[in-house]
């Protein structure tokens, strides 16, 4: 089967046993891979209603076709769960090696199940398949986890490890590989956590074969050169995403305070030519032809980072200015295990609630002292960290603050102010796994781009259109910052797979993956009541900069989603109907 | 062929493993290149290493047949010839030297001229030059 190993690894902590099975193929061919296969194997083999941190979660790690071959920027890895933050569909992807590890080990993906008595980690070279004791690793931060790993498996070997915070099981927690690379977003981590596995080390020294490798070459070569190698894309090199921070400042959609304001005074020390000035080496995930990663050094701190997530919501929203302070507490999440954009997210709420007198968590804007012990104490689970752990959702429950809680669906917002971009605003409330940038990212072509970001026309559409461009991406899986066309996927994927496939049937499995991620949301129990934004984007105007006297009105929004509706073929609950499931097969 | 290799422009992508292999063995295994790329953090330390063939003649001097030629472009084997002894592999100074599941030795022979990982490699880590 080319472009597939043809084989899942099922793996069951409770029983300590594992076997090989059969990949399906027609699900392959419906969902390709990745994010699209992991989503359909969840959604065919989770019982609705289970509580997310229970054995009865699933933990799938999967690859996609591209993955283990010269096709550039493919060497990422699914991650696919029930989140324990939002209760939705969660998919995650990391970079790094591990995705080609496991793929060069024979496998498609590896389902997890159950939970282990101990602490356990999991050893996978080719057919050997061990569960290992991890009780040396307890406690261990992501870095000590993964070195000491490497040690006895080899420094070839790729290891996906949590920290603290995942043992811990706070509620976003991560999943860390290369020590760098994260699957941040909605409580990997925690549900790995849950499962009492420590760390997953694998290392495979097989290959992955194509219908016509010669034929490969020369269609991927010519999209390397032609297409990858390009102004379009090289940013990811020159800069990477700390570019953002300027053109968010400068558009008036950078989260200030948690998103009290859309620019930053201090916006020049957070910015790309400020990375650039601490950086001291550049980095790639396997198969990458740019090379987004910044490894910086600052003060007495290291880190391959931190990304425009990072510097925003932790940096400007927390109202951080210091960058040696931000790559201190980037680096610390890294260790510990904690998604960067919800720890910053939960910072920034807790800092405004104190501010206004709500409750006093002792932590305020600036504050870089306490900044920097936040991580650490959510990770523990002690005193303010305890509370801040529940996430930004929970929070507002117990303290208030509901109307600027920067959240959708349990998850916290990223670096991106819906109010000077309002597809960014039905980007957020419909993306699958809550307010996420991952869906679809109209920023780019409103805020950051030709369309006028303060109208809904025309951005139905556009959200539309990006989340099955990305869904499809995602499934195959190439790297969000390879801006490449359907036809250049599908010139790619047909080399590969050796049968004719066009831009078109892309565009449809894309589809057919959003609406599956959509259909497992609703049998959660979720609806159009959950694809909603915080009361502040509706009705608190931006004060300064490009976006000054600046809201996304509910009015305009609902108006919008509405749209959205009709457009994607749901009734007004938001459910698929009848024809278009028909349509796309998912009947 | 002479290969040069510069680790403050290799990005570790290792997209000249992938490619080489795939050119010369039709699938994509970086454990049948013709080169080798180790890029990973040693204390908080990038450390960026290439094992490349260069051209030493190592193994051709001590191949018991003579099965390994060395040509304008570089090194090709000659099978009949090759007993899969694996006298040429313990002798590459470099290391870079592997044998593959039959035991035939992986010689680099430039791609004839066309080397497909200096082709590949995204930042102009590597680079190639003829030689005589
Ligand atoms: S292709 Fe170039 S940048 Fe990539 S690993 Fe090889 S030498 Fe390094």
């Amino acid at each position: 089967m080319p472009g597939y190993q043809g084989k899942i690894l099922r793996i069951n902590l409770t029983a300590g046993s594992s076997v090989v099975e059969k990949l399906n193929p027609k699900w392959a061919g419906l969902f390709l891979g990745g994010k699209g296969l992991g989503i359909k194997y969840l959604y065919e083999e989770l019982a609705p209603g289970i509580d997310a941190l229970a054995p009865d979660n699933k933990l799938i790690l999967i690859t996609g076709p591209f993955t283990g071959t010269v096709v550039p920027c493919s060497g990422k890895l699914s991650i696919v769960t029930k989140s324990p933050g939002t209760g939705t569909i969660l998919d995650c992807s990391i970079g790094g090696t591990a995705a080609v590890e496991l793929k060069r080990a024979g496998y498609d993906a590896v389902i997890i199940e159950g939970k282990a008595a101990e602490p356990v980690y999991l050893w996978i070279e080719d057919n050997r398949v061990e569960i290992k004791n991890a009780g040396e690793c307890r406690g261990l931060g992501c870095h000590a986890t993964e070195n000491k790993l490497k040690e006895a498996h080899g420094e070839d070997s790729s290891v996906l490890s949590i920290g603290p915070a995942g043992e811990n099981m706070v509620s976003f927690a991560c999943i860390s590989s290369e020590l760098y690379r994260q699957a941040g977003r909605g409580g990997v981590g925690a549900v790995m956590g849950s499962k009492n596995l420590k760390a997953v080390a694998v290392r495979g020294t097989g290959g992955v074969l194509a219908a016509d490798a010669a034929k490969l070459m020369d269609v991927a070569y010519n999209a390397f050169k032609n297409d990858l190698l390009t102004d379009t894309n090289l940013w990811a090199y020159t800069d990477g995403t700390p570019m953002l921070v300027e053109l968010s400042q400068t558009t008036g959609i950078l989260p200030t305070n948690n998103f009290q304001q859309g620019t930053f005074d201090a916006f020049n020390q957070i910015k790309s030519e400020s990375v650039a000035a601490v950086r001291t080496a550049k980095k790639g995930c396997t198969s990458c032809g740019l090379g987004c990663g910044n490894f910086v050094r600052a003060g007495r701190s290291a880190v391959e980072g931190p990304e425009y997530e990072t510097l925003s919501i932790a940096g400007s929203n927390c109202g951080i200015g210091s960058l040696e302070a931000i790559v201190e507490f980037n680096r610390l999440c890294d260790d510990l295990g904690l998604d960067t954009i919800s720890a910053g997210g939960v910072t920034a709420f807790a800092m405004e609630l104190t501010e206004k007198g709500i409750h006093d968590f002792g932590i305020r804007f600036g504050d870089v002292e306490k900044y920097l012990q936040v991580p650490g104490l959510i990770a523990a689970g002690d005193g303010l960290g305890k509370e801040l752990a529940r996430g930004v959702r929970a929070l507002a429950q117990i303290y208030g603050g509901q109307d600027y809680a920067m959240q959708v669906k349990g998850l916290e917002f990223p670096g991106y102010d819906p109010r000077g971009s309002w597809g960014m605003g039905l980007a957020f409330a419909t993306a699958p796994r809550g307010a996420c940038h991952m869906s679809a990212w109209p920023a780019a072509d409103e805020a950051y781009g030709e369309l006028d970001p303060f109208t809904i026309e025309g951005k139905a559409g556009l959200v539309k259109d990006l989340q099955h461009y990305n869904a499809a991406k995602f499934s195959l899986i190439l790297c969000d910052f390879w801006a490449l066309s359907f036809d250049v996927m599908a010139e790619m994927l047909a080399a590969l797979l050796g049968r004719e496939i066009t831009a078109g049937d892309l565009e449809l499995a894309g589809e057919r993956i959003f609406n599956l991620a959509r259909l497992f949301n609703i049998r959660e129990g979720f609806s159009s009541q959950d694809d909603v934004l915080p009361q502040r984007i509706y009705s608190q105007p931006l004060p300064s900069g490009a976006t000054a006297g600046k809201t996304l009105p509910e009015a305009d929004f609902k108006n919008m989603l509405a749209q959205y509706y009709s457009l994607r073929g749901w009734d007004e609950s938001g459910q698929p109907g009848q024809d278009k499931l028909n349509l796309l097969g998912l009947r | 062929m002479k290969f040069n290799y510069q680790p403050e422009k290799c990005i570790g992508c290792h997209l000249c493993e992938l490619a080489c292999s795939g050119h010369k063995e039709g699938q994509f295994n970086p454990g049948l290149a013709r080169l080798q790329v180790i890029s990973c953090y040693r204390s908080d330390t990038l450390v960026n290493e290439a094992r490349l063939c260069d051209l030493c003649l190592n193994c051709v001097e001590v191949c018991p047949t003579g099965a390994i030629l060395s040509g304008e472009q570089g090194l090709t084997l000659d099978r009949d010839q090759c007993t899969s002894c694996g006298t040429c592999v313990e002798a590459c100074p470099t290391g870079v030297l592997r044998a593959d599941k039959e035991g035939f030795p992986l010689l680099c022979d430039g791609c004839q001229g066309n080397p497909r990982c200096v082709n590949w490699c995204p930042h102009g880590a590597l680079t190639a030059r003829e030689v005589n």
